[in-house]
């Protein structure tokens, strides 16, 4: 009896004493693949575009990466500039079917309301009130800046929009924001899309 | 019956000791960086296409009588694309819609290289679109007017700084709306 218990002590004495080692090696592997992967799959930009849900972005083969700029994101259902909901579309929806599952329909019917319009409707009135104050905005931090051009006037609005325009948005519906911009003083439009890889 | 030798003496004699190297620190600093990542990188590459607002003058217009520039003008319409230059320098293309009603996009750019061909140093393009295009076909339409894909056939142009013949990367990359201010149609 005394001779069991003390073969028990010992091999219970072994099993503390024996180092538990984990195996790190593999698990290290793994991070850097994930690392790797991470650092291909991000992009190096550091301009951030902020978007809505929902939209449906197009893809494009386009190589030029957007610089910082004000921004226009056009939905079917709302114009929105700078983060800040601007107008909201009529959306019609079709027989059966209501105004949430309307906006998501690829054939969204989506139209501005008559009264958002002037000049014929082809200048939307609640964008062009929004561009121009940021225009104003832009000129005003130009003229506190210290940077001036070769002449020492304050620099002048650069004048880019970048659009963010869902898909399904038609072209009729983008001229008039851009007829509105130019209207605005804006001298360029930077189109932007998901790269095709 | 002999005793079993000691495997204390065996181990300390000649067998070197296995250095371990001390992983935790590096996991420590990987998975660090990948919560960093995870938290501040963007995944959406996001990229633009530019287009400047057109401007009208009456002054460009005298101008552009007497030089007859290219001007060569893409209008997409309802049945059909025509690729035309208002001062009948090519002779215009009409291409048909595909059987969905989007334009013929990889026609619309093989015709487009050929005048690249004839016009290499030519870089502006009028693109006409009606108005129930989308903003998808619109993408597509300007990538196939602005960007040459590998199975282009090679157009060179010579570069005056360095004197050597170069490929050209891209197509007509300045693309302007003809139909913004209204009209741009024939």
């Amino acid at each position: 009896m005394i001779r069991h218990s003390s073969i028990l002590k010992r091999r219970s004495r072994k099993r503390v004493n024996k180092a538990f080692d984990l195996q790190l090696t593999s698990m290290l592997d793994i991070l850097v693949i994930i690392l790797v992967f991470l650092l291909k799959s991000s992009t190096a930009s550091t301009t951030q575009f902020a978007t809505v849900q929902g939209i449906k972005i197009p893809l494009s083969v386009s190589p030029d990466v957007p610089p910082d700029s004000l921004h226009l994101i056009v939905t079917p259902e709302a114009l929105t500039f700078e983060n800040e909901e601007i107008m909201r579309f009529v959306i019609t929806p079709a027989e059966g079917q209501d105004a949430a599952a309307a906006a998501q329909d690829d054939h969204v019917n989506y139209q501005f309301n008559p009264q958002d319009l002037s000049e014929g409707g082809r200048l939307v009135r609640p964008l062009y009130d929004a561009l121009v104050k940021a225009r104003e905005r832009s000129e005003l931090l130009r003229a506190q800046s210290q940077a001036r051009d070769e002449e020492g006037k304050p620099l002048p609005f650069d004048g880019v929009l970048a659009i963010q325009a869902d898909k399904r948005i038609s072209y009729d519906t983008l001229r008039r924001l851009m007829y509105t911009a130019g209207a605005a003083g804006y001298k360029v439009f930077r189109f932007l899309a998901l790269k095709k890889e | 019956m002999f005793k079993r030798p000691s495997s204390r003496r065996r181990a300390s004699k000649g067998k070197a000791e296995t250095v371990e190297l001390n992983l935790v620190p590096m996991m420590d600093a990987l998975v660090t960086m990948i919560a960093f990542m995870l938290f501040t990188l963007s995944f959406l590459n996001i990229v633009s296409i530019e287009s400047p607002v057109p401007i009208a003058s009456s002054r460009d217009v005298e101008k552009k009588l007497d030089e007859k520039p290219l001007q060569l003008t893409l209008s997409v319409r309802d049945q059909e694309s025509e690729i035309w230059s208002p001062f009948e320098r090519i002779a215009p293309s009409r291409i048909q819609n595909l059987p969905d009603g989007s334009p013929d996009i990889v026609a619309i750019h093989d015709k487009l290289v050929e005048i690249k061909q004839k016009f290499p140093r030519e870089s502006k393009i009028v693109f006409v679109p009606n108005t129930k295009v989308t903003y998808d076909v619109l993408i597509a339409v300007m990538d196939s007017l602005r960007m040459m894909t590998p199975t282009d056939p090679p157009i060179f142009l010579k570069n005056e700084a360095t004197g050597i013949d170069e490929p050209l990367k891209s197509l007509f990359p300045e693309v302007i709306f003809g139909n913004l201010l209204g009209g741009g149609e024939r």
